[in-house]
C-alpha cells in the first residue's frame, strides 16, 4: 500500500472537475427543480420557472452572480436527492446544487452570496458532550 | 473474531455515549473487530460548504488517518460522513478501505443479531425516515427490518418520509422543520403508536424532546436492539432533555466541572431545554 503523503487542494480540484461536467451535461431542463420537496420552503424559488432556476445555478457554478431563485434554492437545498432520478442526463443535481451552495457561501474562494450559519461553538460543545459520557480512555483511543 | 473494521462514529453522536457503546457492542457479540474512531479529529468536513479550504485538510486527513489503520472496512455511524466520503472525499483522495453504513452491516448479520434478541421489547413503532440517503443505505426498508426482528416489537406500516437525508440540516429551514415535527406527531397519534423510533443521531436529538414536551416516547433504533439485547447503557441525553434547566444537577458537579460551568451554560444547556417546533399552533408565513 501507498504511504506517500498525499498533496492538498484535491477536494477543489475535484469540485472544478465535476463543475465542468455538470456544465457540459445539464440541459436546463427543470426537471429536478420540478421534482424537489423543498421549493415552496423559500419565496424567491417558490412557483419560479424551472429554466430559469437552473440557468441561475449554472451561472453561480460559472462564478457569476446568483439570481434570488437560485440563490434562495441552494439555501433551502437539504439534500433528499429527489432531483437525482428526475434528471434524464445524469446530472446529479444534487451534487450540482451543493456545488453552487460552496460558490455562493464563498466557499471556494469568491465573493460570498450566500450566509450560512457558523457555529463558534460546534467542535467545542461536541467534545464536552464527549467528556461527560466516555472514560478518560476512551477519550484519548477513539477521538 | 473475524473481520477488522473501523467504526467510524462521526462527531454529533457524541451526544449519545449509549449509543456509541452499545453499536461497538453488537458489532463484537456479531463476531466483529471493531475499533472505534470518531469526533473533531475524524471529522468529515461536511459542514465546511463556505470554506473548502479547510474542508480538503480534514478530508485528507481522515482519509490518511484511516488509511493508516489497515482495516478492511470502515463502518460509518453518521449518514453525513458517509455521503461525504462517497461524494467528495473518497472521489479527491484515495481511500485504502471500503466504506459501509452501519445498518447494511447490522442487516447482512441479521440471522446473527436476531439470536441475541432475547429479551421482549413490548412497543408499537412509527419509524421516523426520510427521503435521502436511501441511494447510499436503503435505511428506510432496512431499519424497519431489524426492528421487526425484536420479540415485540410492531413497526407500523406508513410511507411518510420528511424532506432532506436526516434532520440536520431541516434545521435550517424552521418552517419545514416544524412541518416535519406535526406530520411525524399527527401519524403517531394516527397509528397508535407507542413510540417513534429514529435511524439517525440527528433526528433523534430533534426528537427526543417530544417526549419532554408532548408525552410521545421517542427511541433510536439501537436503542431498542440494545435493550433486546439487555446492554447496561442509560440514555442520559434524554434524561438531560426531561431535565431541562435542571439538566445539571443530575450530571453532576464532577462532570459539569471538566467542560466548565460557563460553557455548559452558554453553549450546551439550550439545547437541552429547547422544545421541539411544531408542537404549538402553525406559524402563519407573513
Amino acid at each position: 500500500m501507498s504511504r506517500q503523503p498525499m498533496p492538498t487542494g484535491a477536494t477543489q480540484a475535484y469540485i472544478r472537475r465535476e463543475t465542468e461536467r455538470i456544465l457540459g451535461a445539464c440541459t436546463k431542463c427543470g426537471k429536478c427543480f420540478e421534482a424537489c420537496p423543498m421549493t415552496r420552503y423559500s419565496p424567491a424559488a417558490d412557483g419560479a420557472e424551472p429554466e430559469r432556476v437552473v440557468t441561475g445555478i449554472l451561472g453561480l457554478l460559472r462564478g457569476e452572480t446568483g439570481s434570488p431563485e437560485a440563490l434562495g434554492w441552494t439555501s433551502v437545498c437539504v439534500r433528499s436527492g429527489s432531483c437525482v432520478p428526475a434528471c434524464p442526463d445524469s446530472v446529479n443535481p444534487k451534487l450540482m446544487v451543493r456545488i453552487a451552495r460552496m460558490i455562493a457561501a464563498g466557499g471556494l474562494g469568491g465573493p460570498k452570496q450566500l450566509q450560512l450559519k457558523e457555529d463558534r461553538d460546534y467542535f467545542n460543545r461536541i467534545r464536552a458532550f464527549a467528556k461527560l459520557q466516555l472514560t478518560d480512555q476512551e477519550l484519548a483511543d477513539w477521538m | 473474531m473475524s473481520e477488522k473494521i473501523t467504526f467510524w462514529y462521526g462527531c454529533n453522536v457524541l451526544r449519545h455515549g449509549d449509543i456509541i457503546h452499545s453499536c461497538l457492542d453488537i458489532l463484537r457479540l456479531l463476531g466483529i473487530d471493531a475499533r472505534a474512531a470518531g469526533g473533531p479529529d475524524y471529522c468529515c468536513g461536511t459542514g465546511k460548504d463556505a470554506n473548502q479550504t479547510a474542508a480538503d485538510g480534514m478530508a485528507r486527513r481522515t482519509v490518511t488517518r484511516f488509511n493508516a489503520m489497515e482495516r478492511e472496512r470502515v463502518v460509518a455511524w453518521c449518514p453525513s460522513c458517509l455521503i461525504h466520503m462517497k461524494d467528495f472525499m473518497g472521489k479527491a483522495y484515495q481511500p485504502q478501505f471500503a466504506i459501509t453504513y452501519l445498518v447494511d452491516v447490522l442487516h447482512e448479520h441479521r440471522a446473527e443479531l436476531a439470536k441475541r434478541l432475547a429479551h421482549p421489547v413490548p412497543m408499537r413503532v412509527f419509524v421516523h425516515k426520510h427521503l435521502g440517503f436511501n441511494d447510499k443505505s436503503a435505511v428506510n426498508q432496512k431499519v424497519p427490518e431489524l426492528l421487526r426482528l425484536i420479540p415485540g416489537v410492531e413497526v407500523v406500516d406508513d410511507a411518510y418520509a420528511g424532506p432532506g437525508y436526516m434532520c440536520t440540516l431541516l434545521g435550517t429551514v424552521p418552517a419545514a422543520m416544524e412541518d416535519m415535527v406535526r406530520e411525524t406527531v399527527r401519524r403517531v397519534g394516527a397509528h397508535q403508536a407507542d413510540a417513534v423510533v429514529t435511524t439517525f443521531h440527528q433526528c433523534y436529538r430533534e426528537l427526543c424532546g417530544l417526549e419532554a414536551h408532548a408525552g410521545i416516547r421517542t427511541f433510536n433504533y439501537i436503542h431498542l436492539l440494545a435493550k433486546s439485547i439487555g446492554l447496561p447503557y442509560e440514555d442520559e441525553y434524554k434524561a438531560w432533555k426531561k431535565a431541562g434547566t435542571n439538566a445539571a444537577a443530575i450530571i453532576g458537579d464532577e462532570r459539569i466541572g471538566k467542560v466548565g460551568v460557563e460553557f455548559f451554560e452558554r453553549a450546551m444547556l439550550p439545547e437541552l431545554v429547547k422544545k421541539p417546533v411544531g408542537l404549538g399552533p402553525k406559524r402563519v408565513e407573513q
